[in-house]
């Protein structure tokens, strides 16, 4: 009995001995398994220190530098009637607009913007890199802000505020081309702010356009008398000017106009002035899933029978007063989370020679009406799919007086 | 030519007697707060957004949260959060109240870009009210856009999910 108690006591000693020693390594697994623990803790926490550090910041820009851009493409089918002598153009597509912005702030109130553009894909089937925008922005007060340097002249709602996600069809529309020739850029400076709760201003002075090289007036108006601040000639300043109106939800109406000189001294229009004043009056009203736009703008060009008499060619003939309106409504028919789709309809009406020197014939292209039904689906806010039909009341150039169009666009 | 110099002229005498400070800051972060818990302003908390919180933030904002960590501070059912995001090109700063799943408030607190300042009225603030979030983590309701402001009011509908989003998952941590 002794003996087996003996073997008992020892037993149950070996058993405790392990016991404590199988204890023991356990604490320790513990212990290193904490350890471990706090470091991965203490990585992200040093991670989210270094990421927190350089918020702001994208793709591994400085946290006071911003990359953004947008672009489109667009496919154009034409059809209907061509005017007489003409051949109807060959449906197309093109990347028409790849767009890049970047920007920097300085310190608090001094930030650097700008926009850089490829056209039409490349350089060498009418393309072009346009350097759209480049100023210094200069934040002084809610009222009182300025910028220097090349950006867009502050007219209409189109030439500001182009990002394919942001308006209806896959073409801007006629009246905000050929009226108020948008894209347009000047170098200069404005002044721009807010004078009392929603009532926003902007107004400065800048460089002109240049009427020598105005081209096929009756059809692109002073489109093609844009310099794009490219050794530009700078003879004639322009002034521009801009009131809005948003302090009603929803709304925003304003009007806005630029005046200057656009004969620059050139030789080939004998010291005509060439005096430019382009206006116009908009307005959008965005309420629950209508959106509506309308817009009329206006121009004046003095001297225009001594421009025409300059001319050799009767296609570049100028008028001394155009104008153009649209209306457009689109209405969204379906929303799911972050995609919409939204239906539009707009008619436009321009006459690019409303009235004409007396030595200027009339062209039977520089008036026109279209209707544009179409569609824009957006599968993310930024993000951008459309189609539409257009329908010309008489034939546009000689891209007919039918077109169906297809684009994607991207802003981000 | 004359005109060109005179105006740069203005503009530099501008730049020379520019009070140098951040001028669109409309409202202090400290000063929202206190507005919000009437001069008595909790201490901060951090909430960490890690794995599922984080991918789910990320869809919201459709990038990653600029913050892993994100301060708040809390009383009486109450949360107030100050959230950033970008707009066209510059960062928008907001603060954002939400109690009971709902926004309460929402305020412009710093705003950057030289186009789009109508986020910051009254008018187009009031709209957020009220709003929750829907189970896809959208708003219960559209916010009516502004003319030339598409990336801003994009924006501040993002920093408004974000900012229940957030809300809930503070909810979630204090039940479990």
């Amino acid at each position: 009995m002794r003996k087996s108690n003996l073997h008992l006591a020892i037993r149950l000693a070996l058993f405790s001995s392990m016991a404590m020693l199988s204890g023991v390594a356990t604490a320790g697994a513990i212990e290193d398994k904490i350890d471990s623990l706090q470091d991965q803790i203490d990585q992200l926490k040093a991670q989210a220190a270094n990421a927190e550090k350089s918020s702001g910041g994208i793709n591994g820009l400085s946290s006071n530098s911003m990359l953004g851009g947008y672009g489109e493409l667009h496919y154009n089918h034409f059809s209907g009637d061509v005017p007489a002598g003409k051949t109807r153009a060959k449906d197309d597509v093109d990347f028409h607009r790849f767009v890049l912005f970047f920007g920097h702030r300085f310190n608090d109130w001094i930030s650097f913007k700008s926009e850089l553009e490829i056209e039409h894909s490349n350089t060498e089937n009418g393309g072009a890199v346009e350097l759209e925008q480049a100023y210094l922005d200069f934040n002084f007060s809610e009222k009182i802000n300025a910028k220097a340097g090349l950006f867009l002249m502050p007219l209409g709602i189109i030439n500001e505020t182009h990002e394919p996600p942001t308006f209806y069809g896959v073409e801007r529309n006629n009246v905000e081309n050929r009226i108020i020739p948008s894209t347009w850029w000047e170098a200069g400076v404005s002044l721009y702010g807010e004078l009392a709760p929603g009532w926003k201003y902007q107004t400065g002075l800048s460089s002109s356009l240049s009427a020598a090289s105005f081209e096929k007036f009756a059809t692109k108006g002073v489109r093609e008398g844009r310099q794009n601040v490219a050794e530009a000639p700078a003879e004639n300043i322009g002034f521009h000017a801009r009131l809005d109106y948003s302090g009603m939800l929803g709304l925003t109406v304003g009007a806005s106009v630029f005046t200057g000189n656009t004969g620059q001294n050139d030789d080939l229009l004998n010291g005509a002035d060439a005096r430019l004043t382009l206006w116009d009056a908009h307005a959008r009203y965005q309420v629950d899933k209508f959106d509506l736009r309308a817009l009329y703008a206006q121009g004046h060009l003095s001297d225009a029978a001594e421009i025409n008499t300059a001319f050799t060619n009767v296609s570049n003939q100028v008028a001394e007063q155009f104008y153009g309106w649209y209306l457009e409504g689109g209405y969204k028919v379906w929303q799911s989370g972050d995609q919409s789709v939204i239906p539009f309809v707009r008619f436009e009406k321009w006459d690019l020679q409303d009235k004409l020197a007396s030595n200027t014939v009339k062209s039977t292209e520089s008036a026109n009406e279209v209707w544009t039904v179409g569609v824009n689906y957006l599968p993310h806010p930024q993000v951008v799919l459309k189609a539409d039909y257009q329908q010309f009341d008489k034939p546009d150039g000689n891209k007919g007086d039918a077109r169906l169009n297809l684009g994607m666009g991207y802003m981000f | 030519m004359k005109h060109i110099l005179l105006s740069f002229s203005i503009v530099l005498s501008m730049l020379a007697t520019a009070p140098v400070h951040a001028i669109q800051q409309y409202l202090s972060a400290d000063a929202f707060l206190a507005e919000v818990f009437n001069g008595q302003v909790p201490k901060p908390k951090l909430l960490w957004l890690l794995k599922d919180n984080a991918k789910q933030a990320e869809q919201i904002l459709g990038h990653a949260p600029n913050q892993i960590r994100q301060r708040y501070w809390q009383q009486n059912g109450v949360t107030a959060w100050v959230l950033e995001e970008i707009g066209k090109e510059e960062l928008i700063t907001a603060g954002f109240v939400v109690q009971a799943n709902k926004i309460v408030q929402v305020r412009v607190l710093t705003y950057r870009e030289s186009r789009g300042w109508e986020v910051r009225h009254p008018a187009f603030l009031k709209q957020f009210e009220g709003l929750m979030l829907q189970p896809d983590r959208h708003l219960t309701r559209q916010v009516d856009g502004i003319s030339g402001a598409t990336l801003s009011v994009s924006a501040m509908s993002r920093m408004t999910r974000l900012a229940l989003y957030l809300d809930a998952l503070v909810a979630q941590e204090s039940q479990s």
